[in-house]
């Protein structure tokens, strides 16, 4: 069967090619510049590496300073991995509440969350600092943890999520049945909420991962660092010894593979989510 | 920092803090300690810690040395990113909270805007009979109102590097004035249509400063409780001038410098000078290994007419600042002078490739009178001859803003601007002094101008 191919989708096809061709070419070059030396990185076509030595690479990558660039990926994913877990947990609650328990003065609370959203948290860095030296937690694991556990844009992803998504009647029967609130929230609402939990995880995920400000004044220790604050500092090394540009460039390579890896396997929770919510919706 | 609440009541406390957030983001302000009075050695039996935050790479083998020789000091050494990476954002808060390390790396630059902000501690009465041990001009930027904060540990003082082998094939001296430097990048471009004698780096503030720092009159002064500008002076001008002659008659590349495109030209030959500091030989060494045996260093061209040989240094260099709030500020200054002054120290910072020595007397170390890494690449060339005369002729009158960040980001804004045709170099510095003048008032500081 011969089907006619329309305009419109040749061009939007090219379009949509270019693009990706231009998000992925970035990837490629960080993957072939992995695989370079020092030298090579500047002195060679950008795609192309004549004298690979990933192996080489990789072996400094994991070898310097006793295996600090293994610590510090495990510190990026635990960083990472428990503070967007407890903040999805703290949204969802949070959102759950305000969606569905009419008390005085909720509108006002929502409106402060929602004004916490445009507060960039590079800016809250420097307070919670001194706040957390007063208490005598700043250098320590707490002082980067405890701040990924506060998701604004949860609370307000969750509180819109569970307000369209979760009908009144539904729980009214559940409590007719004899369901207590806990299990309300843990055994229905949460289950009709997971596209939109799936979503918080991600997106806090992603922002704690990548957040510099805050590690680079909460951390002093090198191995509590995770992996971006770490890499930095190595790159500012380059500008008096060259061999860091390597261990920079196939670090930041390694990095960028865990967290594409990380996200794709995540990726499929979400797709099952958006399509028990659409099916119930 | 050890603190003795136990961790279920630490995160009980800063739950309700995080709540509270906002009310009391003005409660940091360690409070001033009386600096102790004890003996700076210490007590081998109790040693005093003294924590100390750099970014040099390898300096953890000095820290070594010291606390080996050092009984009654134990120093701390944390890596942390380099000042204008963060560094110096974490160093304040540092102080601001009261948690500050005793000692740590700030640049000659920076040294004002810690003062400014009070985050140095006085050190005269341990320090103040150092001073014949330092370089005179690098010593001086550690000292403000006759009172010493910091400890010099090393500068940049420029020289230019060279590739002796193509100069010899096209038959051109290294130049010796900057007339003579004109005169060369023309027959390059010549006798090979790639090739440049170098680039101008409008994208290299500290590069930019260091060329109207050797042409003579200096940019900021304190006079009378006020702030002195005078970036828009004649000296500064004719630099101006001159290179903008040179980029009109496209007798330099425009590139930016140790940038990809940058490191690349140095490997093929497209770039054959380089004017840079001492510790640039590194640079040259590591991203173009290739070209080994073909270099050389010649001192920095000079203006037809200069009484005296001068030089200048890139963004002056780099001292141990001891920081408001050390409950050891004698231990500290012990080991600040240690570190940068033990020929043993000075010895292994000088192979981490940290820089010019700020001491005078440099004939204990090693390094600087035979290097088998380093002279061979420039063919046997004893090239620290050349940046040992370079550092002793930095102009000892220069004074960096206590807002060096805003002077930095200006003056690579209208240099880059001038490049591409938008007014001239002479309008950039023009505008980059206005600029200056802005910033200054703006931080409450009176200001006044000159030229």
């Amino acid at each position: 069967m011969v089907r006619r191919i329309r305009p419109a989708t040749v061009v939007v096809m090219a379009l949509l090619g270019a693009a990706a061709v231009y998000f992925l070419l970035p990837v490629v070059w960080v993957l072939v510049a992995a695989t370079k030396s020092s030298a090579d990185l500047f002195g060679t076509f950008g795609l192309w590496s004549p004298e690979p030595q990933l192996g080489t690479n990789l072996g400094r990558l994991f070898g310097t300073g006793d295996g600090l660039f293994g610590r510090w990926i495990v510190n990026s994913f635990l960083y990472a991995g428990i503070g967007a877990l407890a903040a999805t947990l703290l949204s969802a609650g949070a959102g759950y509440a305000m969606a569905k328990y009419p008390f005085r003065g909720r509108e006002a609370l929502f409106n402060l969350v929602l004004a916490g959203v445009l507060v960039p948290s590079t800016v809250l860095a420097l307070p919670t600092y001194l706040i957390f030296s007063e208490v005598g937690i700043t250098g320590t694991f707490w002082s980067v943890l405890l701040p990924g556990i506060v998701s604004p844009f949860g609370v307000y992803l969750a509180r819109i999520h569970a307000t369209a998504a979760i009908p009144d009647a539904l729980l009214e029967s559940a409590r007719l049945d004899g369901a207590g609130e806990y299990r309300i929230f843990f055994g229905i609402a949460m289950k009709i909420m997971s596209p939109a939990l799936v979503t918080i995880f991600l997106f806090q995920f992603i922002g704690v991962w990548n957040n510099y400000f805050l590690p680079l004044v909460m951390l002093s220790d090198q191995r509590l660092y995770p992996v971006t604050l770490g890499l930095a500092q190595w790159n500012s090394q380059t500008f008096r010894d060259p061999a860091f540009y390597e261990l920079t460039v196939t670090g930041a390579a390694v990095s960028a593979l865990l967290l594409v890896l990380t996200m794709a396997s995540l990726q499929r929770f979400w797709r099952a989510g958006l399509t028990a919510g659409s099916v119930k919706g | 920092m050890g603190s003795k609440i136990p961790r279920t009541a630490r995160l009980a406390v800063i739950v309700t803090m995080t709540a509270a957030l906002g009310l009391a983001a003005a409660c940091g302000g360690g409070a001033a300690t009386e600096p102790a009075k004890n003996q700076a050695s210490g007590d081998p039996a109790s040693p005093v810690t003294v924590k100390f935050w750099s970014w040099v790479p390898n300096i953890q083998k000095a820290v070594d040395a010291f606390n080996a020789s050092h009984p009654g000091i134990k120093v701390d050494l944390e890596t942390i990113t380099a000042g204008p990476d963060g560094g110096y954002a974490k160093m304040l808060a540092g102080v601001k909270a009261g948690n500050a390390p005793d000692v740590a790396q700030v640049g000659y630059d920076s040294l004002p805007s810690f003062l400014v902000n009070g985050a140095l501690e006085d050190i005269t009465q341990y320090a103040g009979d150092k001073a014949s041990t330092f370089v005179d001009w690098q010593w001086q930027t550690g000292v403000f109102g006759g009172k010493v904060y910091a400890i010099p540990q090393a500068s940049g003082p420029m020289g230019l590097y060279y590739r002796k082998d193509l100069f010899d094939k096209w038959g051109i001296e290294a130049p010796k004035t900057w007339d003579d430097f004109a005169a060369a990048a023309a027959t390059i471009r010549k006798k090979d249509k790639d090739a440049y004698i170098s680039t101008f780096a409008a994208n290299q503030a500290p590069w930019l400063i260091s060329l109207a720092q050797q042409a003579g009159q200096g940019w900021f002064s304190t006079e009378n409780d006020a702030w002195k500008v005078t970036i828009d002076n004649p000296d500064t001008r004719r630099v101006a001038e001159y290179w903008q002659k040179m980029l009109d008659g496209k007798l330099v590349k425009t590139e930016a410098d140790m940038s990809n495109a940058w490191y690349r030209d140095l490997q093929t030959g497209s770039i054959v000078g380089w004017i840079g500091g001492s510790w640039g030989d590194a640079i040259i060494r590591g991203n173009a290994p290739k070209t080994s045996g073909k270099w050389a260093v010649a001192p920095i061209p000079q203006w037809p007419g200069a009484d005296k040989f001068t030089s200048a240094s890139w963004a002056g260099g780099s001292s141990s600042a001891v920081l408001k709030g050390t409950k050891h500020a004698a231990e500290a200054t012990t080991f600040a002078v240690w570190l940068n002054s033990a020929p043993e120290s000075v010895n292994i910072l000088l192979s981490a490739g940290y820089g010019w020595p700020s001491i005078k007397d440099t004939s204990q170390i090693a390094n600087l009178q035979k290097d088998d890494t380093v002279f061979p690449f420039y063919g046997g060339q004893n090239i620290w001859d050349v940046f040992k005369e370079a550092d002793a002729a930095v102009d000892s009158d220069w004074r960096w803003p206590p807002v060096s960040d805003a002077l930095y980001a200006s003056i690579t804004d209208n240099a880059k601007a001038a490049v591409q045709g938008e007014g001239t170099l002479v309008d950039a510095f023009a505008k980059t002094q206005q600029a200056m003048v802005e910033q200054l008032k703006a931080k409450g500081l009176n200001v006044t101008t000159g030229g």
